[in-house]
């Protein structure tokens, strides 16, 4: 692939990093806030080919931290979407856009054959089954997610996370993100979880955090190791720090997903006339 | 159809430090890649599960080839995919950087012994691969008779790399 553009000012990630980009594949389930910031700066980076998975139109409360979104957009009820497509491809031409105005579960063809899944998603659940999707067909996980709370009158709190997890790494629930009684709990409140408050500036600060795992773990620029990445934004002093939750959580091999839960459990080889 | 073979950094590095282990009369090592397998339009995805080394008694002693396997290796690699539901993928190495061919024997012993997995599990792709230090070539079998290059290798860790496989014309020119 061809990737029309003066790279040149990030050239120190490498000679072959601009090819290596151009033919990335990356998916990102969710483009609100987090998603649409990372669909952008994918595009600005020069990733090649990029899936778009969500299943909502833009609302006037999007226009808050959509990026790309415009008054327009909510007039015409918009896919996120397609709003993403169209911010990607007007910065480049050439990026290969899928999208699917679904749930991901119905375009999980996108995932299987990216090199990269990130969510972008509301809720500890729908993390934890795109988590197992992305380890079932073997590929990095990129979560990023922000709440916001209100700890007295007046004073609220924002944090985020953004959390890369490796398919022979530990998981979310290796790494004590995810939990039994939030899961539990949240699965209680299903239907009534209310209005989730999000901001841009923070959604654009994990967006950056996520886009800056991708490159590196494709086009790294300093030698490091690691099976795990996660980062922890304090959106009041506006801090990111490694969380130090995995360090008081028991370690080992994951026993949540084995080396066996891997591909389509109902896989059949295709007939011989669609493999031509 | 554009074939992805994924494996986990992890693994391929397994794999490599046990094929350059010696062998007492070898000069290589052989061993088999059990996979799972997805499948998306116009894809198929084979996923790097287990590795099977081939046991050392499991070798012949034939000094024309760099290893040459027994019936004995077959065999379990075929109970394999007979008791469980994967592809089996014969694997062996160069020692060198860039990208490995396979050679004219390699070729025709592989034309010899995959098909023969169909027998045991005929819903699964088998094949083989070669890997060189950093680099991978792989052929599949999506019935005993129809056989393609594997496109492209992803081995996916801390660092993702991911590579295009050489095409079997190419394998063939570079016969060593």
């Amino acid at each position: 692939m061809t990737s029309p553009g003066d790279f040149s000012r990030q050239s120190f990630l490498g000679p072959d990093s601009e090819r290596t980009l151009a033919e990335a594949r990356v998916a990102i389930v969710g483009l609100g806030g987090g998603g649409s910031h990372i669909a952008q700066q994918l595009a600005h980076a020069g990733v090649g080919h990029i899936a778009l998975i969500d299943p909502q139109t833009i609302e006037a409360s999007n226009l808050n931290r959509l990026i790309g979104a415009t008054d327009a957009d909510v007039i015409a009820q918009t896919a996120k979407v397609e709003i993403a497509r169209r911010l990607i491809n007007g910065l480049r031409p050439w990026i290969n856009v899928e999208v699917a105005q679904t749930e991901w579960q119905a375009a999980d063809h996108l995932l299987k054959t990216a090199h990269v899944v990130i969510g972008c998603l509301d809720g500890f659940r729908q993390r934890m089954y795109l988590e197992s999707a992305a380890r079932r067909f073997l590929l990095p996980y990129i979560d990023i997610g922000m709440d916001i709370a209100k700890v007295a009158e007046g004073h609220y709190s924002i944090a985020g996370q953004m959390i890369m997890t490796l398919p022979d790494g530990p998981c979310l629930r290796c790494l004590g993100f995810l939990k039994s009684e939030q899961l539990d709990q949240e699965e209680n409140r299903y239907g009534a979880a209310g209005v989730n408050p999000q901001v841009v500036w923070t959604n654009g600060t994990l967006a950056s955090l996520a886009v800056g795992a991708i490159v590196r773990l494709l086009c790294p620029w300093y030698p490091s190791v690691r099976d795990y990445e996660w980062l922890e934004l304090d959106g009041n002093d506006q801090t990111v720090t490694p969380s130090r939750q995995p360090d008081y959580m028991p370690r080992g091999e994951c026993e949540h997903y084995s080396d066996e839960e891997v591909g389509d459990p109902f896989f059949d080889l295709p007939s011989p006339e669609k493999t031509s | 159809m554009k074939i992805i073979f994924r494996a986990t950094a992890r693994f391929v590095k397994d794999v490599r430090e046990d094929l350059e282990r010696s062998h007492r009369f070898a000069s290589e090592r052989v061993g088999f890649i059990s996979i799972k397998a997805a499948s998306a339009p116009n894809r198929l995805l084979l996923i790097a599960e287990r590795y099977h080394p081939v046991d050392d008694d499991d070798y012949l002693d034939d000094p024309s080839v760099g290893a040459m396997m027994g019936q004995e290796a077959i065999r379990k690699a075929l109970n394999v995919a007979l008791l469980q539901p994967v592809g089996m993928f014969h694997v062996h190495m160069h020692g060198h950087k860039g990208p490995p061919g396979f050679s004219r024997t390699d070729l025709t012993e592989q034309a010899h012994f995959v098909p023969d997995f169909f027998k045991v599990r005929k819903n699964r792709p088998h094949g083989a691969i070669v890997l060189s230090h950093d680099r991978a070539t792989g052929r599949v079998w999506l019935n005993p008779d129809r056989v393609l290059d594997i496109s492209e290798f992803n081995v996916v860790g801390w660092r993702y790399t991911f590579f295009e496989g050489l095409r079997s014309r190419l394998s063939r020119a570079t016969t060593q």
